[in-house]
């Protein structure tokens, strides 16, 4: 026979090839779904609107609301004028509060320190809070 | 390929990892003559496997809470990227699993495998069988819909019928006197944590029953000869027997792909075979869906109900044939396992076959 001159060494090494081959091509093809269904979700909620009534937002203070998935935060500054910018300080990712007392927004972690509109004021935060865009619809608040 | 040498040998020289390849694989005989319904085993434990993973997967996903489950599922079929496939496995594959499992014990009884010295093979697979009915049922209530709402209704309420303690029961089973977030909590823990936890355990001990009592031979062939254990333990031994490693293990192989493709040909052809219309409403526990039935698998189980006048008769029925099942290898002792030598045995197994098929074809249309 002619299979017979092949030695068993060959004819396993390259049975192993071929299995190792399937094997591996079996295996990526049920890992993707797996890997797809793990994997973070792209795009969900990026164009996402929130409203808010008004009257949650006082003059001089704030009123905290999650956006695209992130603590936010919309301020009324001056009357009229609202400012949202994102409650998650941009140092280690807590959550900033508002200090009407010293109109200053403050990190309870490091006390890194913003200003209304988000600029750093002191502290270790290495960028300003990002800021999303705001209009007044009738009697709501609206962002993004 | 001298790498590969050179972990065998860190590893053969602690853990003498050669010897218990060469016991366990290449020098571990089985019987000439074995046969395809002895891969069975292995093809359940790829099942099981595959019901732990996907199972793992849609916890990731899935809310444990009645205002939240139904859509928790539907999130997972329609929202995350291949959530349909997972579930669609774990679904179909519970089903699969019960197929394979029904042929697996029809397979070990008609070739009498759980004969002396076997019966505590017998006897943890059938707890294995019992299990895994128990993970079917705890799982179908989870994605909170009509069906399963009133599927668990309706099979809760079953053990009503134990007298004196049977409200008790139904009471203790759901966690109140109706089925509600209570029942969704503890079916929940028990499906994903109690009864899997169980079922490695009980798969542990019934591998070591199968491994340490050694394979039974079919009893088939004209050389066949019944083998009596002696008086103390003996493995049985199959010399000029086929190795385990890789004669066996491809037999085992070629079963399991082949379970996985009609697995995957339902997942992707037929997947609403096992999801009838009822699974697709949430549940209401104010109103219970016209001609609500059982899993195909408790139909026998459902009709027997009906057929009996009084339901304690019922399930008495039941628990008679499953404690006759349960202890068989107690109760048929003789050593002749050669089915063509036990017509009595063959025209019973038949006929019960057909009886059971045929009162789940009524409880069906009924």
């Amino acid at each position: 026979m002619e299979n017979d001159r092949i030695p068993p060494e060959r004819r396993r090494f390259f049975l192993i090839i071929m299995l190792s081959g399937i094997g591996a091509v079996l295996a990526a093809a049920a890992s993707w779904p797996v890997w797809q269904y793990l994997a973070p979700r792209k795009g969900v909620g990026e164009k996402e609107k929130v409203t808010i009534p008004r009257d949650q937002v006082p003059l001089g203070g704030t009123h905290f609301f999650t956006f695209r998935g992130h603590p936010a935060v919309v301020l009324q500054e001056k009357a009229g004028v609202f400012i949202a910018l994102t409650a998650v300080c941009t140092h280690l990712g807590c959550i900033i509060k508002w200090l009407p007392e010293k109109g200053e927004f403050e990190c309870p972690c490091h006390a890194g320190s913003f200003s209304p509109t988000g600029t750093v004021l002191g502290g270790p935060p290495p960028k300003p809070l990002e800021s999303y865009p705001v209009s007044v619809q009738d009697d709501s608040i609206v962002i993004g | 390929m001298a790498w590969r040498k050179q972990i065998v040998d860190w590893l053969d020289l602690r853990l003498g990892i050669r010897d218990l390849l060469e016991q366990n694989l290449t020098k571990y005989l089985l019987p000439r003559n074995i046969n395809i319904w002895y891969t069975l085993g292995a093809v359940l434990i790829t099942l099981f496997v595959l019901q732990f993973v996907t199972g793992i997967l849609l916890l990731i996903y899935y809310v444990p809470d009645p205002a939240e489950a139904f859509l928790s599922v539907t999130r997972i079929m329609n929202e995350v990227p291949f959530g349909w496939l997972i579930r669609y496995l774990h679904v179909v594959g519970s089903n699969v699993i019960v197929i394979a499992l029904l042929l697996h014990m029809l397979s070990v009884l008609f070739m009498k495998s759980y004969y002396r010295p076997r019966e505590l093979t017998w006897l943890s697979g059938f707890l294995l069988f019992n299990l895994s009915l128990g993970l079917c049922l705890t799982g179908y209530l989870l994605p909170w819909s009509q069906l399963s709402f009133w599927a668990t209704t309706v099979a809760t309420d079953a053990a009503g019928a134990i007298p004196l303690i049977g409200d008790e029961v139904v009471r203790f089973l759901r966690g109140g006197p109706m089925v509600g977030d209570v029942t969704l909590g503890r079916f929940f823990a028990l499906h994903v944590m109690g009864m899997p936890l169980l079922l490695g355990l009980l798969v542990g001990l019934h591998l070591f029953c199968v491994r340490r009592a050694g394979v039974s031979r079919p009893p088939f062939g004209p050389d066949y000869e019944p083998w009596e254990p002696q008086g103390s333990f003996r493995h049985q031994e199959h010399p000029g027997g086929i190795p385990f490693f890789p004669h066996y293990t491809t037999k085992d192989t070629a079963v399991i792909f082949f379970f996985l493709a009609a697995l995957l040909g339902v997942v992707f052809f037929a997947p609403w075979l096992f999801l009838p219309p009822g699974a697709l409403e949430p549940a209401d526990p104010f109103v219970t869906p016209a001609h609500i039935k059982p899993e195909w698998y408790f139909l026998w189980a459902y009709q027997t109900l009906k057929i009996f006048p009084s339901k304690m008769l019922g399930l008495g029925v039941q628990a008679a044939l499953m404690t006759f099942l349960a202890l068989l290898p107690f109760i048929d002792r003789g050593p002749e396992r050669r089915p063509a030598r036990r017509p009595l045995f063959v025209a019973c197994y038949v006929l019960g076959v057909l009886l059971i098929a045929g009162i789940s074809v009524w409880g069906h249309y009924s």
